[in-house]
């Protein structure tokens, strides 16, 4: 497996990917607006087992992360946002998700200073509840209503990055000494 | 208002309407909002002075590295063989006629050259 | 000249303007008849009005509009601003950047027309003019950072990336005081320069401007990636190699991490002790917590380096742990190594080792027995150690320890694709899906299947089940909308096998279009971007999209289409729909079957479409997107009826020749098509490449023999053109 930051070039494979896994899908620029909004953010796991068939094979994306910065935060904390996370069903527990999710949060600390990170998801999605709520201790903030467009409520979620935030501290103190 | 026919639909979930805004706001065209940065007006000028003349000459650079590239010596390029290379090639009678000069005016070279590039 | 408007109509105009911004498109028409009324040979106000009138789609009305008011004003900019306007929103960039000019002639100073004529040449990559342009820009607005930024970018990607570092470096020389840390435009504009000086080759300039200028940076990950890479390049190979070290700290998933760990350190290809130590020092110290050290311990990574004896203990240990926690993934994990025949077999052997040691204690459904049943399924199916009667009799007592296991159900339907039996394969997989109705994933398989066994009406239906319930149009329409080409290329596909070339058509220009629209999305990037300050990943776009069409997904679709256009330009009546003289027997029933079939699908749409006109609420307003999803074509007929197949077959041969010229599939295409069109010269250009690329190809061959068979028996070839044509092939018969 090979994680690692999104590339424009990536993005008609994570559109497909987003589309083969998940019922909310986006045209191309909206992906594209996230790639050069946050750069920094957004994270790629690549099937690294398969050899390039032919010049113009691209890599084949197998889970994705696409993150972003909230731009008007309405407690004015600066924070960040999972807009959409999904891992292919053929590579999923082998712990991808949460790889792409924690270089994702450090970037998120790192270039934009950002306190916490945010997501929505669907009640009824057992298995991404299990990741966000116990793997990475996710808390959930309050239901929203009819969220989503077939009428399903969402959970807001967040997690604290201050952990984080001190461990980026220490590390660019021991860096300065 | 009247005018209903001209707008989108609305955006019929929360989540819609996020995705919705995000796109919105990418062609907002609020260049001069930028505030300006706290730039030093008088090195500004001179920046722009130094720029200014640094910038043309990079022009005549870019012009005359332009020129040595496609070597435009006065060759003269038979009408008929332009109509040739245009229907042969499909290229425009520019592009064509700047192929044919490429290849000192000679069809044959000029087709071969292409196809062999 | 016309006469200036009186004080009312100017204020009216004025309406006009911000009704046009507003997009309130009706109370702009109205406003600006009113001043056509009393001044009716104002050409503002007619240019005005044609652009409002392109902006309700009434496309040729605009044209002769605004062609008309610049007949009665041709000096205003205006009126030569919306005329370019107009070309841009055609699409013909060439006379949009001309109106342009114009226009910037008349009214040197509207920073509105020279930022659109900017954006447009950076659109068709005219960088000269670009360069041009920005510079202008510059000159109007020196105070702001991005006048320069813009075009130090210019510079970057016309070639000139000195000029590029100079631009930003005199504006960095224009600041009162350094930006606070956590100014991050100007962060990323320092990453962006130390970029430019990287990609001219000065590695230890840049290094030490990394060092200097960067060390704060914001973003950490592009500072120790370039800083490993700048010492790599300058031979500090202990330096490099602690660099490495600290990103393999940070991510230890990235392979290319541990190359360049392996190349500073000097490693050699078969040392692979050493390399393997690489991955042992690595997989325990990762310190983004504890946790993560465990389940990441990159052991399948590893697993490359290691041989013999070490290798089978790694393996056995990773399989244990996997298959007693019954990860289904854990074959995809590790069918990398299956390139190495010593890995494939021990792997295999340790599988039905483990399955041994399980099957005493056999109660658990996913874990244990069950697990080794499955990895041994995946291991007979794959195609590297196939054996499909092995996979069939795994998968069948996986599924006997668990029914209704989707992945077990899902893989016995990818067996029975394999072997060849579309249609059970088909009822499979829905099967499968049908045992986890809320996962899209297993849902796309299913449709994918129905597909692949040319059930069309049965795959949308499925596909239906996600996409969104409220879209004009039904399933396809949102499929459309959200550009989902993979159903759209296998829906084309079914089609074409049925005989129904116009469907087929219709799906393979969708796909065309999208990859249009996918061009067309840089637009707004050009200005957003700079607002935004993110030039690195605006350049990765930039550069991502000057090849965007070599994208397997366009070839596929295009090469698909040729292969239609082809045939119809071979036989005129092998649309389908016409009948015509048959040579054959089976052809023609196949072609009655697929003309009957059309006609029913016609009746199906008409039938619908009266439901939804009857459904729909008389209170509620029509709307416009009702209007723009209006399909003329929807069955295709039109496509399929074209008397310029080969004409048609250019519009995605032009594009796939251009993006691809490496691919021989591609090549030999282009073959055809200019031999179809007497167009010798390309014709043996496709050939000649072909032959470089894939010289063994049969198909390449056969192209060989049919080109010179022409070349025997054209008489009426120019001489010049003969002439050509014989040297280049020589040159190829010969070598």
């Amino acid at each position: 497996m090979d994680i690692r930051l999104l590339t424009s070039a990536d993005l008609p494979l994570i559109q497909h990917a987003n589309l083969e896994n998940l019922p909310e899908n986006y045209f191309l620029k909206y992906y594209l607006s996230h790639a050069l909004s946050w750069p920094q953010l957004s994270f790629v796991a690549v099937d690294a087992s398969r050899p390039r068939r032919s010049e113009y094979e691209y890599p084949k994306i197998v889970g994705y992360v696409l993150a972003k910065m909230e731009e008007e935060p309405a407690d004015g904390v600066p924070h960040g946002h999972i807009t959409s996370l999904s891992v292919m069903r053929t590579h999923r527990r082998l712990g991808i998700a949460e790889k792409l999710m924690r270089q994702s949060q450090l970037a998120m600390v790192e270039t934009f200073q950002a306190k916490y990170v945010s997501l929505h998801v669907r009640v009824s999605n057992v298995a991404a509840r299990h990741l966000y709520e116990d793997t990475l201790r996710f808390q959930n903030e309050k239901t929203e209503a009819k969220y989503y467009a077939d009428g399903e409520d969402a959970f807001c979620m967040r997690l604290d990055l201050g952990a984080i935030r001190s461990q980026v501290d220490d590390d660019g103190a021991a860096e300065d000494e | 208002t009247g005018d209903v026919d001209d707008e989108l639909p609305a955006a019929k979930s929360a989540e819609d309407r996020k995705a919705a805004s995000a796109l919105a706001s990418l062609d907002a065209n609020n260049d001069d909002a930028a505030a300006a940065r706290d730039v030093d007006q008088e090195a500004v000028n001179k920046a722009m002075k130094s720029h200014g003349g640094a910038g043309a000459a990079a022009a005549s650079k870019t012009n005359a590295s332009a020129a040595k590239a496609a070597p435009t010596k006065n060759v003269k390029v038979d009408a008929a063989d332009v109509a040739l290379v245009v229907d042969q090639l499909e290229l425009t009678r520019a592009k064509a006629t700047e192929l044919l000069k490429a290849h000192d005016g000679d069809a044959v070279k000029a087709m071969r050259g292409f196809i062999s590039a | 000249m016309p006469k200036p408007l009186a004080p009312k109509e100017a204020a009216q105009f004025r309406t006009v303007i911000r009704s046009y911004e507003d997009k309130q498109y009706k109370r702009g028409l109205k406003t600006a008849d009113l001043i056509l009324k009393k001044s009716p040979k104002h050409g503002d106000t007619m240019a005005m009005k044609a652009l409002i009138l392109n902006g309700q789609g009434k496309t040729d009305e605009a044209f002769a509009l605004a062609k008309e008011a610049l007949t009665v004003d041709m000096k205003s900019h205006i009126c030569w601003h919306v005329y370019g306007l107009l070309y841009r929103a055609n699409k013909n960039f060439e006379e949009a950047i001309k109106a342009y000019k114009f226009a910037l002639k008349l009214e040197p100073e509207s920073p509105q027309i020279q930022r659109d004529l900017a954006i447009l040449q950076v659109q068709m990559r005219d960088y000269q003019g670009y360069v041009q342009s920005r510079t202008a820009m510059l000159q109007a607005q020196p105070q702001l950072r991005q006048s320069w930024t813009a075009l130090a970018i210019a510079h970057h990607l016309s070639g000139s990336l000195s000029e590029a570092e100079n631009v930003l470096t005199t504006y960095e020389g224009t600041l009162k005081s350094t930006p606070s840390r956590h100014d991050l435009e100007h962060s990323e504009a320092v990453m962006y320069k130390n970029s430019l000086m990287a990609e001219q080759g000065d590695y230890q300039r840049a290094l030490d401007h990394l060092n200097g200028s960067a060390k704060h940076n914001l973003d950490r990950l592009a500072v120790m990636e370039a800083r490993a890479e700048y010492l790599a390049k300058l031979g500090r190979k202990e330096e490099a190699a602690k660099a490495c070290r600290a990103l393999l700290d940070r991510n230890s998933e990235h392979p290319a991490y541990y190359e360049k760990l392996a190349a500073v350190l000097e490693l050699s290809e078969a040392d692979s002790r050493a390399r393997k130590a690489i991955y042992d020092d690595k997989a325990h110290t990762t310190r983004l917590s504890e946790r993560q050290a465990i389940t990441s311990a990159p052991v399948p990574t590893k697993a490359n380096f290691a041989a013999g004896d070490e290798f089978k203990q790694a393996a056995e240990e990773y399989l244990t742990l996997m298959l007693s926690k019954g990860v289904p993934s854990t074959f995809a994990n590790l069918k990398h190594l299956y390139s190495d025949t010593f890995k494939k077999n021990t792997l295999k052997e340790l599988a039905e080792k483990y399955l041994q040691s399980q099957s005493s204690d056999s109660s658990s459904k996913d874990k244990g027995e069950a697990a080794a049943l499955y990895y041994l399924a995946q291991h007979h199916n794959y195609h590297l150690s196939r054996d499909l009667t092995e996979a069939m009799d795994f998968v069948d007592k996986a599924i006997g320890k668990d029914p209704k296991s989707v992945d077990f159900n899902m893989t016995k339907a990818w067996i029975l694709k394999h072997v060849g039996n579309l249609q059970k394969a088909s009822e499979m997989m829905d099967h499968a899906r049908k045992l986890d109705l809320k996962d899209r994933y297993i849902n796309s398989k299913a449709a994918k299947y129905q597909l692949r066994n040319n059930e069309n009406e049965k795959a949308l239906k499925t596909v239906g089940l996600f996409t969104r319930a409220d879209t004009v149009g039904g399933p396809l329409a949102d499929l459309l909308d959200m550009q989902c080409i993979w159903y759209l290329t296998e829906d084309g596909e079914a089609y074409a096998r049925e005989g129904n070339i116009g469907m087929a058509l219709k799906r393979f220009h969708a796909v065309g279009n999208i990859f249009d629209v996918w061009q067309e999305d840089q637009f707004d990037f050009h200005s957003f971007s700079l607002r935004k300050g993110q030039i690195r990943a605006y350049i990765d776009m930039m550069r991502w999209e000057d090849h965007v069409r070599d994208h397997p997904f366009y070839s596929r679709a295009a090469l698909d289409a040729i292969g239609i256009y082809l045939k119809i330009a071979d036989k005129p009546s092998a649309n389908g729909v016409n009948g015509g003289d048959e040579e054959n027997t089976e052809d023609a029933l196949a072609k009655k079957k697929a003309a009957k079939k059309v006609k029913k699908e016609q009746q199906r749409l008409e039938r619908e479409a009266a439901d939804k006109q009857a459904k729909q609420d008389p209170n509620k307003a029509s709307q416009s997107t009702d209007a723009k999803k209006k399909d003329d074509d929807p069955l295709g007929l039109k496509l399929a009826a074209t008397t310029d197949p080969l004409g048609e077959a250019m519009k995605f041969l032009g594009p796939l020749l251009e993006a691809c010229p490496k691919s021989s599939e591609a090549q030999i295409a282009g073959f055809e098509v200019y031999m179809q069109r007497r167009k010798y010269v390309l014709a043996l250009g496709c050939l000649n490449a072909a032959l470089a690329l894939d010289s063994d190809s049969p198909k390449v061959h056969e192209q060989v023999v049919a080109f010179r068979s022409m070349l025997n028996s054209a008489s009426d070839l120019a001489p010049k053109v003969a002439e050509v044509l014989e040297a280049e092939f020589k040159a190829v018969s010969e070598s």
